[in-house]
């Protein structure tokens, strides 16, 4: 394209179509024992990123156990049957390696990177950490501690009391309903549980091995797999949690937290996954209404009317479902000003059709955050890991500007229209009671719940 | 076994424009994501006494608008493409940067150029950010736990000459005296493309991105370059020690630290090794036998530079310290009396060699792994340009840090991490009566 010599420096320069992503070739086989095994060549660093996933996040913790999943993780590279933590911090640090153990709602995930020409011993480190974790009582006991501090501070943060009761209300008897462990369940988890719980899911016909980087050629590759992960033993699973979950319906509840001077406010429901046909054009929706400094929230809540720092939305994209949430935090005296306001916004993304502008700026925002999150080894295995773990289509991480590129005015209004609808959402406050309770009653019948301690 | 990979080469293309204003290329299409970065050569240490917190307060006003990206407009661009920015002060430098789908590099090239050429130097926008650096202060400094004895105790403890130990944040007596005029001689002499270092890393071409840093940057005026003060500290330094009542921690905390050798001399390169036998890495001296074996610790940092600088952007004068926070049963004295002892057994009985071959891999395993992301080799590259002339350093230093033999570590530590010329500060809960 020929350029004139003098620029015009009044406005932004023009510029071409955002570029899309190239994936990188996708090796994929499954062990006899029933590990799926997915290698993807990155040869951009001598480095290798891995991920052992396993169907095993805390929505399968045991009934009355909320939080075990997480503790098991936390565990799993605490000690092992022939390595105590000490060797185990040695030996990763002697191959420049990380490992952990994490859980999502949906997933638990042994993960860790290592540079590539130790991909062997990070490999086995892997395999060891999860076959033969031997669950140190002393470290059993010191988890549960920390957990217990952690879980104390969660609890003096409005945020959490409100997510707390907001998913205990979506998601009903469902696990999902629990933000995290709670003081009863971490006194409750034994040594015995955490074994169980390793015993019963973390086996192969469950589990997702993903390596990521400059890899060995694929016949060695897979041998090393082979060699550390063909002795896993496989079992029967138990079944997944039923996909049970409330119809949405109005319903406000007030968690009453005596001395608070500000109220927080969600509103929401739940809403599509990412294999719904809803969940491109409901992606693009929620950002116009709540993603960033440039969305309706934010300028009407905020700049406009100056009720809050920050108001904003967000979709939460499990695996069974999905949720959207409207949130903001406001001073006591304008509390109901501050709900009347998110409700109105949710309210016209259903009246109206966005406007064009809005519609191209936050495709371009959504798509260049997209490819931004790819650009590290680490976080391009996360993307893929989440499209094998999730079950969504191959081509979904290089489709996936095409297919927020093509969302239209009039399915952003229908997304909006079903899942953005005041009349059936679930709204949670948290605040002081005594000062909120009364100004709350003009939007119907307000439930006030104490805040657990 | 497979041998050990060499480090990816990062290319690098070098030039400096008429004006004066160096330019830093470094292309990589793997994916489709730019960063630029926008260094100046100026930071808090060069400010005047009744003028501290220049330098921030100036970083502020470089996102207030310029004679053609009016206020609010940059955050927008960057944001509604789903790029990031920032700008930071440190205290021998400011630095600005964008990360950007590549397709948006002309737009990211317009706003850092306009604001250079043109930046909207008003009253309003003046009293505007006094406010806002003063909100930043009470937000983020005064309401903080720790944040006042990092960023304020602890330099007037460590440092003798006034231009290091003053407030980088500045203070609000020096902000309200501050005139638009100050304001607009700051930003002539020092924000002047012959006092900055432009890097871009990523998804480019290079002729392209020639042509268009050429466009838009070409004709800035270079300034005339003020002379940097003197930074030189006593050389030999003396214990001291400082108490802090922080009215924000609940746990206690102390800070212990040392005068640190010239960047980039033999004694930085083994400092920087020791401090990872010390501190880095899950296998860590300090991880294993202070957080676990005498559990004490519960959580520590440690930096050449501390705390607003690290290793790569360390100038001297400065300190290597680190920030224990520690279990309430232990007295501060217990917790320092742990840390020296820590360094005294490197004093006395050297460095293993299998422990040192662990510290070099853990360093070397950080290292490429920090270059994955555009935004830290656009880092990488304007430190090693800024403070050395030589961004082809990227690709080279490590070797340095991976020569340092165990006789090296033992004589910097013996050297210089020694009760004689420490500064201990510790950090007291002192909650308040209402809170």
């Amino acid at each position: 394209m020929p350029m004139a010599q003098t620029i015009n420096r009044t406005k932004p320069p023009e510029t071409p179509p955002i570029p899309s992503f190239k994936m990188p070739p996708v090796h994929e086989t499954t062990l006899p024992n029933g590990v799926s095994v997915v290698l993807v060549e990155d040869a951009r660093f001598p480095l290798v990123s891995m991920r052992l996933s396993i169907q095993a996040g805390s929505k399968f913790d045991p009934q009355g156990l909320p939080g075990l999943a997480g503790i098991v993780a936390g565990l799993l590279t605490q000690g092992t049957a022939t390595r105590s933590f000490r060797d185990l911090a040695e030996e990763l640090t002697s191959i420049g390696a990380t490992l952990s153990g994490q859980t999502s709602p949906d997933i638990f995930t042994l993960g860790g990177s290592v540079l590539a020409e130790n991909t062997a011993k990070l490999l086995g480190l892997m395999a060891d950490v999860a076959l033969n974790a031997n669950f140190p009582e002393n470290e059993v006991a010191l988890r549960k501690q920390n957990a217990k501090q952690t879980l104390r501070a969660k609890r003096s943060q409005t945020a959490f009391l409100a997510h707390e009761k907001f998913d205990a209300l979506v998601f009903g008897s469902h696990p999902y309903s629990f933000v995290s462990a709670t003081m009863e369940s971490l006194d409750r988890m034994e040594r015995n549980s955490i074994v169980q719980f390793r015993d019963t899911f973390l086996v192969p016909n469950n589990a997702l091995l993903l390596l990521v980087g400059q890899l060995p050629p694929q016949p060695e590759m897979l041998k090393l797999v082979h060699h550390h992960f063909a002795a896993w033993a496989e079992k029967p699973l138990p079944a997944a949690p039923a996909k049970d979950f409330p119809g949405s319906r109005r319903q406000f509840v007030l968690v009453d937290r005596p001395g608070s001077v500000q109220a927080d406010i969600y509103i929401g429901r739940l809403a599509a996954t990412r294999t719904d046909p809803d969940f491109y054009p409901l992606l693009v929706g929620n950002a116009i209404l709540g993603g960033g400094a440039s969305s309706r929230l934010f300028l009407d809540v905020r700049e406009k009317q100056s009720l809050a720092y920050d108001a904003h939305s967000e979709l939460d994209r499990r695996q069974d479902a999905g949720v959207f949430t409207a949130v903001t935090q406001v001073r006591n005296e304008e509390v109901s000003r501050g709900v009347e306001a998110m409700l109105d916004n949710l309210s016209q993304m259903a009246q109206a059709p966005v406007t064009a502008a809005e519609l191209t700026d936050f495709k371009n925002y959504i798509c260049g955050e997209f490819l931004i999150s790819l650009e590290t080894q680490a976080s391009l295995a996360d993307q893929i890991d989440l499209v094998k773990t999730m079950g969504l289509p191959n081509d979904y991480l290089e489709m996936f500007t095409t297919r927020v590129r093509s969302v239209e005015p009039g399915q952003i209004q229908a997304a909006a229209h079903k899942y953005m609808n005041p009349e059936d959402a679930t709204i949670v406050v948290v605040g002081d009671a005594a000062q909120i309770a009364k100004p709350l009653e003009k939007f119907g019948p307000v439930q006030v719940q104490k805040a657990d301690s | 076994m497979t041998p050990p990979t060499a480090q990816p080469v990062i290319p690098i293309e070098k030039y400096t424009l008429a004006n004066g204003m160096r330019v830093i290329l470094s292309r990589d299409n793997a994916v489709p994501v730019i960063t630029l970065y926008m260094m100046y050569d100026v930071g808090a240490r060069v400010e005047e006494k009744g003028r501290t917190g220049f330098a921030h307060l100036f970083e502020h006003m470089m996102f207030e608008g310029s004679a053609n990206v009016p206020k609010g407009m940059h955050f927008k661009l960057v944001e509604s493409n789903g790029g990031t920015l920032n700008g930071s002060t440190h205290p021998d430098y400011t630095d600005y940067f964008e990360v950007l789908p590549s397709n948006k590099l002309a737009v990211g090239l317009w706003l850092e150029s306009d604001r250079m050429r043109s930046l909207a130097i008003t009253q309003e926008n003046l009293d505007n950010q006094k406010e806002a650096v003063k909100q930043e202060r009470r937000l983020s400094v005064d309401n903080r736990p720790y944040s006042t004895a990092l960023v304020d105790c602890w330099p007037e403890l460590a440092f003798q000459n006034w231009q290091n130990s003053h407030s980088l944040i500045g203070s609000f007596e020096d902000l309200n005296a501050s005139s638009v005029d100050d304001v607009a001689k700051f930003f002539k002499t020092y924000y002047a493309p012959d006092n900055a270092v432009l890097v871009v890393v990523g998804d480019i071409q290079i002729p392209e991105a020639r042509k268009l840093i050429e466009q838009y940057f070409g004709d800035i005026p270079a300034q005339t370059k003020p002379a940097k003060p003197d930074l030189t500290e006593p050389p030999n330094p003396t214990p001291r020690t400082g108490v802090y009542h922080d009215a924000h921690a609940r746990v206690p905390a102390v800070i212990v630290g040392y005068p640190a050798p010239t960047r980039r001399s033999p004694g930085y390169y083994a400092l920087a090794m020791l401090d990872v036998l010390l501190t880095g890495g899950p296998s860590s001296r300090f991880q294993l036998n202070l957080i676990k074996g005498k559990e004490s610790l519960i959580q520590f940092q440690a930096e050449i530079g501390f705390p607003f600088a690290s290793t790569s952007d360390y100038k001297d004068p400065g300190d290597y310290a680190v920030f224990l926070l520690h279990k309430p049963n232990f007295t501060p004295q217990q917790i320092v009396d742990q840390a020296q002892e820590e360094i005294a057994k490197i004093q006395n009985d050297g460095v293993d060699p299998r422990e040192l071959a662990r510290a070099r891999t853990f360093l070397r395993s950080e290292h490429i792994t920090s270059l994955q992301s555009s935004l830290h080799r656009a880092q990488l590259l304007g430190r090693y340009e800024l403070f050395d002339g030589q961004p082809e350093l990227i690709n080279t230093d490590l070797k340095n840090f991976l020569a340092v033999t165990p006789a090296q570590i033992q004589d910097v530590a013996k050297k210089y991490l020694t009760p004689e010329r420490r500064t201990v500060l510790e950090i007291r809960p002192a909650p308040q009566e209402n809170h």
